[in-house]
């Protein structure tokens, strides 16, 4: 075999190798492969253009055109490098901005190397934010913070580039690094514990005495208990006071108001049937006196009739006395009998109440010239029973000055009032006018005196 | 732990667009096949 065909054939067992670990992002390892392979065969245009397709992986765009340059330059046609720098030229901006990323970076390796390390994670920081895959940047921006122990953050940077190249060794050795940090951490963290527990150590004679430390929380645990206690009662108090009381309160008062609301109703209800019970007590009420009313006028009209009947046969047989009849008969009530008992009272008392009116008013007469009031008042007050209007009103003035004349004003006013108001036209009212006029015009005078 | 200083100078600065043509051309090309071509003219 050629030995040109043997270094080809290295040459492309180094590419395979570089792809495979293209493939899996061992970017670091192909770079080495597939440097490998272009040693063996620089004409391998395949491995140049991944040596230049891995170096963009990784962020190093420049290094990335060279290759692809180079490529073209080996071949210039059916050259997939070709399209890689169309693409990248296609996108000036973008190129633009990862060569100020670049400059960044090499501004930001300067300022290390002068002990700014803050000014150069300024710079990387806008580096990687306008270059992401820039690994690198991302390197570099975690050695700087592993070395001002900010090792969060370095660890965060460290695994972004690990995520963009898995086997480079700088950050394996980093992650390593911040693994070691990490767990002398906790080391110091469980020893501080330990320490906080406390042993005394001493030495007695020859022995080394190892005591713990009193614990003031075990010495003091009936007094804690107690607090507990204390504690939880105020609590439940006050959630009892805060929670449960206004919760019972406001059933209390909804109940409350519940049974105000059905008393007040009951009491309605029971008002109402009052007021019917009331209005059926008046119902009955005036029933009961309607009929004792027309049991009283049943009574009297019997009465009247019987009275008329008896009176009537006295009268026929004429053997009783005028005084006697009349006091029957002015028992009798006119109005309750009926045509025929009408009848008979009225032919009894058409000759017999003249005559007796006559009689009285005579006798009346006399007895108030003889100062006999009381007697002339029994006397007229039958005759106003029999014929008020008696000798033209002139009874009934007889009566009221009788009546003035034995000392009540009362009654003898009422007859002056009613004599001119019934009788208004007769000298008998005439004269109980004067009579009232003659009393008010002395009233007014004992009033002005 | 690392070091550093020792880590810092294995950070070389990146390529930008203005060292291009540069780095281009001071690629090393050099394969197998020109060492042996070497060595045969060597030994001849």
């Amino acid at each position: 075999m050629d030995y040109t065909t043997k270094l080809s054939y290295q040459s492309m067992h180094w590419y395979n190798d570089g792809l495979k670990k293209a493939k899996i992002r061992d970017l670091s390892g192909a770079v080495t492969s597939l440097k490998k392979s272009l040693q063996y065969n620089r004409d391998n245009i395949a491995a140049r253009n991944l040596l230049g397709l891995v170096y963009y992986g990784r962020g190093d765009v420049m290094e990335a055109l060279v290759e692809w340059i180079l490529s073209k330059n080996f071949q210039s046609h059916d050259n997939i490098a070709n399209y890689y720098i169309q693409k990248l030229r296609e996108k000036e901006g973008e190129l633009e901005a990862i060569n100020q990323a670049v400059k960044r970076y090499n501004q930001s390796l300067e300022y290390c190397r002068q002990n700014g390390e803050d000014l150069a994670i300024i710079q990387l920081k806008k580096a990687v934010t306008a270059h992401p895959s820039f690994v690198k940047a991302h390197q570099l921006l975690a050695l700087i913070y592993m070395h001002t122990e900010q090792y969060a953050y370095a660890r965060q940077s460290i695994r972004t580039a690990h995520k963009l190249d898995t086997t480079n060794e700088f950050t394996l050795r980093c992650l390593h690094e911040l693994n070691q940090i990490r767990r002398s951490r906790n080391v110091k963290i469980k020893e501080g514990e330990k320490k906080d527990k406390h042993t005394i150590t001493y030495n007695l004679g020859n022995e080394m005495i190892i005591q713990p430390v009193s614990n003031t929380l075990k010495d003091n645990a009936g007094l804690h208990t107690i607090l507990n206690i204390t504690l939880g009662l105020a609590v439940g108090v006050a959630v009892m006071w805060f929670l449960i009381l206004p919760a019972i309160t406001s059933s209390r008062q909804e109940k409350a108001n519940i049974q105000t609301v059905e008393f007040s109703d009951q009491i309605a209800t029971q008002t109402a049937q009052i007021s019917a019970l009331k209005k059926e007590l008046d119902g009955y009420r005036s029933t009961s006196e309607e009929t004792e009313n027309v049991q009283a006028t049943a009574a009297s009209t019997q009465e009247s009739y019987e009275i008329v009947m008896v009176m009537k046969a006295h009268y026929l047989a004429n053997d009783m006395s005028d005084a006697a009849m009349l006091e029957e008969l002015l028992k009798v009530n006119p109005d309750s009998l009926g045509t025929e008992g009408r009848k008979s009272f009225d032919e009894i008392t058409e000759t017999l109440y003249p005559r007796l009116c006559s009689s009285l008013y005579t006798t009346s007469k006399q007895n108030v010239e003889v100062a006999n009031y009381d007697t002339a008042i029994v006397n007229l007050e039958q005759v106003m029973k029999m014929d008020e209007g008696y000798d033209d009103g002139g009874a009934m003035l007889l009566l009221a000055q009788a009546y003035e004349n034995s000392g009540d004003q009362d009654q003898a006013n009422l007859k002056y009032q009613k004599l001119i108001e019934s009788y208004p036209d007769t000298d008998a009212a005439k004269n109980a006018k004067e009579a009232l006029d003659a009393q008010n015009g002395g009233a007014e005078e004992e009033e002005e005196e | 732990m690392l070091n550093f200083e020792e880590e810092l100078k294995k950070f070389q600065p990146s390529l930008e667009v203005e060292d291009l043509e540069q780095a281009v051309y001071q690629e090393d090309l050099t394969d197998m096949t020109d060492i042996l071509r070497e060595v045969v003219e060597q030994t001849k």
